[in-house]
């Protein structure tokens, strides 16, 4: 393939300036390793389906990218030879938090969605600190709302893109009070695989006008469109927002106390249990010191003050029931930096190790202390430094893992370690799927677990829709 | 195959008590709670998944249109056989299969009446959340199919958002399981896509529905307005203050006076308009919750506010909500039921025009709908056996989906596209969606036999 005839096609397109196809650009934008031809940078809709259009022509491979923080998801790509970037789609193209919906390009970065949807008196979902957005407007200015923000838990809040949030469905543990992307998209306008403009939904929070075309690009991973424009739900700002952490000596005091809260009436916006080595790369370090527990469990209270104080006092009770080490309060911005710092647990630890991996477990609900315990436990004995956080009520769990280096003994245990885990959840009606794992490594993993019976529909859906396999080719579940 | 040939087939496979082919039958089956109709060639009550596989492969085989049906109340003419074909139909599957309740999930066959599996999972303590007004009456099978809503939905979404997984039948008989009691099992979300599609890409033989916990506490108020301008005001400042009530309904003074014939609600009967709002959630702020409520609708001028002090009082307002569209039935025979969606602030503007296009066309509208999130229905209340106003009707209902389109609407929040609305499609969707559209039905059904002639117009209707 000829990039320089490619990159000379495409300037017409984009302009001379938006196509690179320079060594370190391209290293920049690899895909588990593999190093696309060019790199492109669209500012609109337009040009993006004239990009994907010349991509069928040419039977060129291309995968989208927002900011990256999740591209390590999914298979290596078969092929590769165009990254679409979305970084110049950055508009909010509708705020409207009297109906409380929000319109914006893919490339909006998720931290500047909350800055703009927070009040004048600086009263914002995430801990922001500089409130300047792209548009120059600190915060929102129309006084007729008290504060909005956009309800999606989402990890690597400070760079990650809503299109990238919306292609993996993203969330995170305050998912057990907002649920999660798919449950609050609204509308989506994206580039078909075959280079058409499709819009479908609207600002409307009820539409049954056709196929849920939004729900079905809701976590397909860049195979069956590029996303240009995202419809969302807000919800209002909450009244108070805090956390408690509650720390344990055995996790056999932990778990009850979990279980309990989840038993109540109460509607905390998280319920996270953890074991020491999760808290250990997120406690902030001006937060009140906790007695040294072995397990926390987290709990974020996000309503009016009335039920958080309510919140607060029943979870202390039953704390006490259940012989905690101790609790801390975290409340205004120590809150939101807790929760950010939750979200960037993947970031944080990679950047320290070469062997990362992190895996993102699913099963029943019920079952969630078994997975606790064998994962745990396992891993203990196969001696490998790890992080275990499990969203209590949700039947999610999200565990990390760092090796020193690539020796094949670690890889080895590694790789031992998450085919058990496949197994036991695949048995319970669930799965585990490997989120982040060397580039090397992926092929001695099935990265998306096992697949199901219902793979075979989802290969009509994306041979009919990407005849030719130009969009993000082999990333996705069974190969797809 | 002739049709005696098929018929044999088909007694083979659910015996013959099980196929329906008198003409009183057909006759039957030839109409829904829409206006349209059109019989079928034989109607067939299957009792598991394997017979409904085997009879969508011999469909298939012999390229017969299949349309599934519950009990026939969509609005909109998702169970009209319009080529013919054969009913499938799913009364015979109602059975409850299991209820978790360490997962909070239930398992149903597609022909469970929704108000039934609610009733029986409250006793626990749990409640499905999708209540459309028809849940007497409409199959859980039938709201998968239309992304049913209701007045709760508002706070707890359409059915989509509640089911976990199901067991579907594809165009050629293959079963596949989609979903279950685990959440994120990765690949593309196909529940997403296939509940609200009509029935157009697969039949649903086993649904796993999301349950949840009954809110603690319930507060339901009822304020009443002199003119329709203040209460639609009243929805939209409750929306911009921040209150994200479970349920916001509006009932205009037409459908008031007729479901005052039938029912004592609680309203009066001179009022413009009336607003069921209710609250639930945790018993701690609510009572101030009710006040930011009640100071709103003092706002706008409200004539009388009050909340229902206990179950019965809160059954009775509910009571005259659900029974609104039946009740109208004592001012004129028929009804068309609109159901066009606008963004909720401009709900005062859609209001306005709504009524001036009513008197345009000299007919009546009676608004009873989920004001909280936009979702009109303003019923045209005509007599069906004139076929001068029925005419009148269409025209109506067609501008009134128009006005919801340009306040930045869309033509349908729950009921569906159906048949009814082909012919407004091109006010939301221009060629290449609909092509989108129509790549996605042929990924399912490229011989076009399940529910055909629905949701999507025809290439060649396009306006160029």
């Amino acid at each position: 393939m000829d990039f320089h005839r490619v990159m000379k096609d495409l300037a017409c397109v984009v302009g001379e300036t938006a196509i690179m196809i320079d060594p370190d650009t391209l290293a920049g934008h690899g895909v588990d390793g593999v190093r696309p031809g060019a790199v492109v940078f669209p500012t609109d809709i337009r040009e993006i389906s004239e990009i994907v259009k010349y991509a069928n022509e040419h039977g060129l491979a291309l995968v989208p990218r927002g900011s990256g923080t999740k591209m390590a998801m999914g298979n290596p790509p078969k092929r590769l030879d165009l990254v679409v970037s979305t970084c110049r789609l950055n508009r909010m193209k509708d705020v409207d938090t009297a109906n409380l919906t929000l319109t914006v390009e893919a490339g909006v970065i998720f931290r500047d969605v909350q800055a703009r949807l927070a009040t004048e008196e600086g009263r914002c979902y995430l801990p922001v600190t500089d409130p300047d957005t792209p548009e120059n407007a600190p915060f929102c200015s129309d006084r007729e709302h008290k504060g909005s923000f956009l309800p999606i838990d989402a990890p690597f809040a400070e760079q990650a893109t809503i299109g990238g949030i919306i292609a993996t469905n993203s969330s995170g543990p305050r998912r057990l009070l907002y649920t999660n992307p798919r449950d609050i998209i609204l509308g989506v306008r994206f580039v078909s695989p075959t280079g058409d403009i499709v819009g479908m939904g609207g600002k409307t929070v009820k539409n049954v006008s056709g196929y849920d075309v939004s729900k079905l690009m809701v976590g397909s991973m860049g195979t069956l469109g590029i996303l240009c424009d995202v419809t969302l739900r807000l919800l209002p700002l909450p009244e108070r927002m805090e956390t408690l952490l509650v720390g344990f000596s055995s996790f056999e005091d932990a778990a009850p106390f979990a279980d309990r809260l989840l038993e109540t009436r109460l509607l905390p916006a998280a319920v996270e249990v953890m074991t020491h080595s999760t808290m250990d790369h997120i406690l902030p370090k001006d937060a009140p010191a906790l007695d040294s527990g072995r397990y926390f469990v987290a709990l974020a209270f996000e309503a009016f003050d009335e039920a958080v104080d309510r919140m607060n006092r029943e979870a202390a009770e039953a704390a006490a029931a259940n012989h905690a080490a101790g609790t801390a309060t975290l409340e205004k911005e120590l809150h939101g930096g807790f929760w950010l710092k939750f979200g960037n647990l993947g970031i944080a630890t990679a950047e320290k190790f070469p062997g990362f991996f992190m895996l993102h477990l699913n099963y029943p609900v019920s079952i969630w202390k078994e997975i606790f315990r064998f994962a745990e436990k396992m891993l203990r004995v196969e001696g490998i430094d790890h992080t275990v956080s499990a969203h209590a009520g949700i039947g999610i769990c999200k565990i990390t893992l760092s090796i020193d280096g690539l020796d094949p003994d670690a890889v080895d245990r590694v790789v031992r370690v998450v085919e058990r885990l496949q197994t036991l959840c695949r048995g319970a009606g669930g799965n585990c799927a490997v989120h982040n794992a060397p580039a090397e490594i992926k092929a001695r993993l099935k990265v998306w677990g096992e697949e199901g019976p219902d793979l075979l529909l989802m290969r009509r859906i994306k041979e009919k829709l990407d005849p030719l396999a130009v969009m993000s080719p082999g990333r996705f579940v069974g190969g797809l | 195959m002739d049709k005696r040939e098929l018929i044999t087939c088909l007694e083979g496979i659910v015996g013959p008590a099980n196929v329906l082919v008198s003409d009183m039958d057909l006759e039957l089956y030839s109409y829904d709670a829409s206006l349209d109709r059109a019989r079928p060639d034989v109607v067939v009550l299957p009792d598991s998944t394997e017979e409904v596989s085997k009879l969508l492969a011999l469909a298939y085989r012999e390229n017969i249109p299949v349309i599934g049906r519950g009990s026939g109340t969509n609005l909109t003419g998702g169970t009209i056989p319009v080529n013919g074909g054969i009913i499938l139909h799913f009364s015979r599957m109602n059975r409850i299969l299991d209820v978790d309740i360490a997962n909070r999930t239930a398992i149903v066959e597609p022909g469970v009446i929704t108000l039934d599996l609610q009733t029986m999972v409250s006793q626990y303590g749990l409640m499905y959340a999708p209540d459309p007004a028809s849940q007497k009456v409409s199959t859980l099978g039938g709201n998968f199919g239309e992304n049913s809503g209701g007045p709760h939905c508002l706070k707890y979404g359409l059915t989509s958002n509640h089911i976990l997984g199901a067991q579907i039948v594809l165009n050629d008989g293959t079963v596949i399981q989609t979903g279950g009691k685990s959440v994120d099992n990765p690949g593309y979300d196909l529940i997403g896509l296939m509940v609200g599609s009509e029935g157009t890409l697969g039949l649903a033989t086993k649904l796993i529905l999301k349950l949840i916990r009954e809110p603690e506490a319930v507060k339901t108020m009822l304020a009443v307005f002199d003119t329709i301008e203040d209460g639609a005001n009243a929805v939209s400042e409750t929306i911009a203050e921040g209150i994200i009530p479970a349920t916001l309904e509006m009932m205009d003074q037409l459908v008031i006076e007729a479901v005052l014939k039938t029912i004592n609600a609680g309203f009066p009967l001179d009022a413009a308009c009336v607003l069921i709002i209710e609250l639930d959630g945790m018993r701690d702020g609510l009572e101030r919750k009710t006040q930011k409520i009640m100071d709103i609708c003092r706002r706008n001028h409200v004539r009388e506010f009050k909340t229902a002090r206990n179950e019965a009082e809160r059954t009775l307002l509910w009571a005259g909500r659900k029974g609104a569209f039946g009740a109208v039935g004592r001012i004129r025979p028929s009804y068309m039921c609109c159901d066009g969606t606008v963004p909720r602030n401009r709900l005062p503007e859609a209001l306005r025009r709504v009524a001036k296009a009513g008197k345009k066309y000299a007919l009546p509208i009676g608004n009873v709908f989920h004001a909280g999130d936009g979702n009109l229905h303003p019923l045209i209340l005509f007599d069906d056996r004139d076929s001068d106003e029925l005419d009148r009707v269409r025209r109506l209902a067609t501008e009134i989906l128009k006005i919801c389109t340009d306040l930045g609407g869309t033509i349908s929040g729950e009921h569906g596209v159906g048949l009814e609305k082909l012919k407004e499609t091109h006010f939301i969707f221009c060629n290449s969606d609909l092509e989108f559209e129509r790549r996605l039905k042929k990924a399912f059904d490229p011989t076009d036999i399940l529910n055909p002639g629905k949701m999507i117009p025809p290439a060649a209707c396009e306006p160029s």
